[in-house]
């Protein structure tokens, strides 16, 4: 049984607090809460997680090992932070020979919007979609609020 | 739809990723194609294959209430329009036996030996939107939709209303295919709902579909139907949403605060009983001859799949995680998402989020921009100047579509004994490429300076017949079209003789309109690819940055002495996040960006100029006055707090509005703690007669404060007086965490509102309970008063751009759903609350929103107006009657004086004009036509359709 | 009136909804009779009220304007 924080974990992981704290609610991460705004997990059901979440074995075992070393556990999450699959956005490199298309996933109205978005601003766009056609829900609705204009 | 059409969009249908691999910047995907069976490059959507076919299914589409053929269209406008044969129906592809469609296909384009294929994509970003489902009720077995006939889903529904939908258009019950006068709407089915489904979220559209539905049905039934809507709360937080609302009360629509329990079976198993309980307590059972379940969003399963095979983190409501500061990236950089992904939204927000992410992934490529894009060229222009009309004219049989009904070699015949015409022919496929190097041969071969093509719809092929006579050096306003397929072969069929001379007559009217065409100029602006960004909160840095990040240079101007707006009040966002960090390092990068101006204590007094090419003046306090050019403007004027005049604000400091409570925490937490008693007023100044608006934001911000009070000291008394919760999307977490922390909720009427009063030295508030239906006394030891949030002035900018505000105040965008960010005057764009109240993430996506929006004008060197524009013939005398009834704003009276006379004449902004001719149905003396659609042409017209000599 | 009678009747027609929607009707292959004589207009208030009523001078036996 070890105690964590919601906070140190979420920041050792690169995610935010809510993400853990739904982690959590979800039973995904069974910890429990204790005093101080802390909680409770096992060991085990914690090394499984990171497991799941993609964290590479020999991290996992270096965090196992200091554990069995009766060494802070948030101590070692910290090693974690850097090229970790959780890790948000600005933190990884982007490629040097970048390509000039994008592509973009789902035909339904955000999809065309973001595509003519992209197309006139000087992006080719790969539109891909799964049915036939594009146009998506919106395309049957019948009327939309508040001015009653016709969907199409 | 103009996606279909464009060269840089390229559509991949019946496709879905595999896997993703490779690195922000460069990822390689894989994507499986599905066949369709159809070859896309022969099929002309004639509509045969699908006439032929003997396979009957229930139509998706149209939510299974109709049926399809195997070889099917999705619906009539569908892009790209081609159809499509359905494995799992076919008989063929199922049975090996039929292949009907393949017999009949005028151009052979079905291929039954399509296979799958999977392809690879090199991209250097990609943006997610698989959308949502709707939740189905099917598990619900209360609810009977699976057993009782007029039990349907809103989604059906929707078909059932709509003109192209299964009934047409007329409601009928399903049980007897009666009217249904009687119509109840069930909402929060699959939403709001933690016990029979996991979905303890809010839908966010469900309440204004319901109340659209109700509106739309009663206009659709007999007088005295009777429309009733089943509800929690309404939520009805955007734009104008909450006037709707108010209105379909006057028009009778019946709101009901209570959840029924269960459907059965109506008498004489048609409509149904309903049981629910009313919030005073008693048990009521109603008949109705239909029932809609307002049915949630979903994440759809495919799009699990999909975070899954590109690797994104999903919330536990599988929907897409972002931060509120990065409202459009998902857990993989260079992965972005937008719409119903992220949390179920309506339409202008999923189109602004789209917009958001587009602009994300263009920043993130800026370095590659238009490494793989085309551009067209076109060949030196004829001048035809001073030569007699010489039409050709090119009579459509597509394949046999038209000519199975319409005697097409006789209306070939016919167009060359037409005054002007010097060539007819008849083409199997005038839309086939091949054909468009025969027309181009024959203008060539025969000196052609006017075309006439009889065919389809211009609203489909002009562009494309356009092109061609650009490619063959005529102008492309040469082109008429006379639409002899939708408008006549298609509608009558059964009357082959009146559809031929039906279409004579189209074509005569489309010669003589012809002849009195002439070549048009596309106006071309410079465009100046400098941006202003109005106004220094959350929005406007943001777009500021987003455009300096895009590569323009960039003028911030606001009016205060610091940036930041109202995000320094604010501590932290919906989602938990702190916003001071945030905002401290946006104004760092702001202030530090090479391409950012930033004008502090700066107002704009004057202003010129349209789209491209922008000229204002600042004044700037304590400067000099600065005169800046520029290709596009945001507007992010903001919108503040205001000052509560009701609950005795003012009159004890104990009493305070949201902003002031939020610094008071922060600077003084212990006293706030130590109370024992806290409560909340709702709506103060929002929701009534003179704001008719709900402010949005501030149902969240309440409960978002309430938790925090309860978290730090569980044992306070925490009240929040409310008329309808409105913690929209997931946002409802906070609401259901609100009531498990202790905190509680009284609801209260406009025409009751709580009482405030000071009883020695003590605040007291009272409120009736309406479930208890009793007074209740509440002790305060603060009263916080959800203040309206209204708009900052915005009456110069508004005179100074002729831009549109509502009658609140809030800027208007061009189109409330489809152009979100838009603003009516081209060039413009408005982000943050100024367009309407906003959370922290909502007003940041809108500010990039404007920046993809906005860069879509200035990345280009020059801009091209469509030439269809108004213009002034010298028998304009100035009356200016025209002047008022322009909806843009296009048309001014100038005087000159020639010879000591005043001479008045109008004079119209090309940039303006949209080219829709209010004015020249005003004029009474012909001073102002539009080009293509002058008088003499629709007289024309109207005389060729007569068969009289013009 | 005879029964053969056939009236001609102009109508102007708004780009953006009323032709469209006559384009949907023959893609939905709605049949209605022939007597209809369409001209495209970019906005159904273009149309100049003294064309309605030459049209009508000159023998048109109906004139609709839809938008």
């Amino acid at each position: 049984m070890m105690e964590i924080r919601v906070g140190k974990l979420a920041d050792a992981l690169g995610v935010h607090r809510n993400t853990v704290r739904n982690w959590i609610k979800t039973g995904d991460l069974a910890a429990l809460p204790t005093l101080g705004k802390k909680y409770v997990i096992e060991a085990d059901d914690l090394l499984r997680f990171l497991r799941d979440k993609g964290i590479s074995k020999d991290r996992i075992s270096r965090i196992s090992q200091d554990m069995a070393a009766g060494g802070d556990p948030a101590g070692s999450f910290a090693s974690l932070s850097q090229n970790n699959p959780l890790t948000l956005q600005k933190e990884v490199p982007m490629s040097d020979k970048p390509v000039g298309s994008v592509l973009m996933v789902g035909g339904g109205v955000a999809g065309i919007q973001a595509s003519l978005d992209l197309a006139d601003t000087g992006y080719y766009v790969y539109l891909l979609e799964k049915s036939p056609g594009i146009g998506g829900a919106m395309s049957q609705l019948d009327k939309t609020f508040p001015t009653n204009d016709c969907a199409m | 739809m103009e996606c279909g059409r464009h060269l840089n969009i390229e559509i991949l249908t019946l496709s879905e990723i595999v896997a993703v691999a490779g690195e922000p910047g460069a990822f390689t995907v894989t994507i499986r194609k599905k066949p369709r069976y159809i070859d896309m490059d022969k099929c002309i959507a004639c509509g045969i294959c699908s006439q032929k076919c003997p396979k009957k299914v229930d139509d998706d589409y149209n939510m299974g209430i109709s049926k399809r053929k195997a070889a099917y269209i999705q619906y009539g406008q569908t892009v790209p329009l081609k159809y499509v044969i359905d494995p799992d129906a076919c008989l063929y592809l199922t049975k090996g036996k039929c292949r009907a469609c393949e017999k009949f296909c005028p151009t052979g384009a079905i291929n039954f030996e399509d296979k799958e294929a999977i392809i690879t994509l090199d991209v250097g970003a990609m943006v997610l939107a698989p959308g949502f489902n709707p939740f189905d009720p099917s598990g619900f077995d209360f609810y009977g939709y699976n057993t009782i006939a007029d039990v349907v889903t809103s989604m059906e529904f929707e078909r059932m209303l709509s003109a192209s939908g299964p009934y047409q258009g007329h409601l009928e019950k399903p049980s007897n295919g009666k009217s249904p006068d009687k119509i109840a709407w069930i909402q929060c089915v699959g939403s709001r709902n933690t016990n029979q489904c996991s979905n303890g979220y809010c839908s966010s559209v469900c309440c204004m579909y319901a109340i659209k539905q109700a509106q739309v049905a009663a206009a659709h039934l007999p007088a005295g139907s009777e429309q009733t809507i089943f509800y929690m709360d309404i939520r009805c937080h955007g734009k104008d949403f909450e006037r709707y609302y108010e209105s379909a009360k006057t028009e009778k629509v019946r709101f009901v605060r209570a959840r029924p329990h269960s459907i059965i079976p109506g008498p004489n198993n048609t409509g149904v009983s309903m049981i629910y309980t009313t919030e005073d307590g008693r048990q009521i059972t109603e008949t109705f001859d239909l029932a809609v379940l307002s049915v949630g969003l979903e994440a759809a399963q495919d799009a699990v799949d999909l975070a899954e095979k590109t690797g994104i983190a999903l919330t536990p409501y599988h929907f897409a995680e972002t931060g509120s500061f990065t409202p459009v990236s998902s857990s993989r950089p260079g992965i972005f998402v937008c719409g119903s992904f992220q949390a179920p939204m309506n339409i202008p927000s999923a189109v602004a989020r789209a917009s958001s992410a587009a602009a994300e992934a263009a920043t993130a490529l800026i370095a590659v921009k238009g490494s793989l894009t085309k551009t067209k060229t076109y060949p030196q222009e004829k001048d035809i100047a001073g030569d007699g009309p010489r039409i050709g004219v090119f009579v459509c049989s597509c394949g046999s579509n038209i000519s199975s009904v319409i005697d097409v070699k006789a209306v070939t015949e016919y167009a060359a004994t037409l005054p002007h015409v010097v060539f007819s022919e008849n083409t199997l496929f005038a839309c086939s490429t091949d054909t468009q190097d025969v027309i181009a041969k024959r203008i060539e071969e025969h000196d052609l300076n006017r075309i006439v093509i009889a065919a389809c719809s211009p609203r489909t092929h002009e562009p494309l017949f356009q092109d061609t006579l650009k490619e063959a050096g005529l102008n492309g306003y040469l082109i008429e079209m006379a639409n002899i397929r939708n408008h006549n072969s298609w509608v009558h069929q059964k009357e082959p003789e009146k559809a031929t001379q039906k279409a004579k007559d189209q074509v005569r009217m489309a010669v003589a309109k012809s002849g009195l065409a002439g070549p048009l100029d596309q106006m071309k602006v410079d465009v100046i690819q400098k941006a202003l960004v109005i106004g220094g909160g959350l929005a406007g840095m943001n777009a500021a940055l987003g455009l300096a990040d895009m590569g323009y240079p960039t003028v911030l101007v606001e009016k205060s002495d610091h940036l930041g707006g109202n995000a320094w009040h604010l501590d932290q966002t919906a989602q938990g996040e702190p916003i001071r960090p945030a905002l401290e390092s946006l104004i760092e990068n702001v202030m530090a960006h090479p391409r950012i101006e930033v004008l502090k204590n700066a107002r704009l007094t004057a202003s010129s100029g349209t789209v491209g090419n922008f000229e204002s003046r600042v004044d700037v306090s304590g400067g000099p006055t600065r005169t800046i050019r520029y290709g596009a403007a945001v507007l992010a004027t903001g919108a503040r707090e205001s000052v509560p005049t009701e609950f005795m604000y003012g009159k004890d400091e104990r009493i305070m509005t949201h902003l002031e409570f939020e610094d008071k925490f922060r600077d003084a937490p212990a006293d706030v703690t130590a109370a024992q008693s806290v409560v909340f007023i709702q709506c103060v100044g929002s929701r009534n007669k003179e704001r008719p608006y709900c402010s949005r934001v501030c149902c969240t911000h309440s409960v978002k404060n309430a938790i925090d009070l309860k978290v730090e000291n569980p044992d306070m008394n925490v009240y929040i007086l409310y008329r309808d919760m409105r913690t929209y999307g997931t946002r409802e977490d906070l609401y259901t965490n609100a009531r498990k922390l202790g905190v509680i909720f009284i609801r209260y009427d406009l025409e009751n509102p709580p009482e405030v009063s000071q009883d020695t030295g003590n605040l007291r508030v009272r409120v009736t309970d309406p479930i208890l239906g009793m007074p209740l006394s509440l002790a305060a030891d603060f009263l916080v008063l959800a203040a309206a949030i209204i708009p900052n002035e915005t009456k110069e900018l508004v005179e100074l751009y002729k831009c549109a505000v509502n009658a609140d105040g809030f800027l208007n965008e061009a189109h409330p759903k489809l152009r979100p960010v838009d603003m009516s005057v081209d060039g413009l764009f408005v982000a943050g609350m100024c367009s309407y109240p906003k959370p922290v993430d909502e007003a940041i996506s809108q500010a990039k929103a404007a920046v993809a929006r906005a860069s879509s004008v200035l990345t280009r060197d020059e801009m091209q107006l469509d030439a269809i524009k108004s213009f002034v013939t010298d028998k304009c005398d100035g009356c200016a009657l025209c002047v008022d009834v322009c909806p843009y704003n296009a048309i001014t009276l100038t005087e000159t004086v020639e010879n000591g006379q005043t001479l008045k004449k109008i004079r119209t902004e090309m940039a303006l004009c949209k080219g829709c001719g209010l004015c020249e149905a005003t004029c009474p003396k012909d001073g102002i036509s539009v080009h293509n659609f002058t008088l003499q042409q629709l007289r024309a017209q109207v005389y060729a359709a007569l068969d009289l000599p013009n | 009136m005879s029964d053969n009678f056939e009236p001609t009747i102009i109508g102007f027609l708004c780009n953006w909804c009323a032709y469209a929607g006559g384009d949907l009707a023959g893609i939905s292959r709605i049949q209605y009779p022939p007597n209809l004589r369409p001209i495209r207009v970019m906005c159904s208030g273009m149309v100049h009220p003294e064309i309605v009523v030459e049209a009508l001078s000159k023998g048109a036996d109906g004139v609709i304007v839809m938008g």
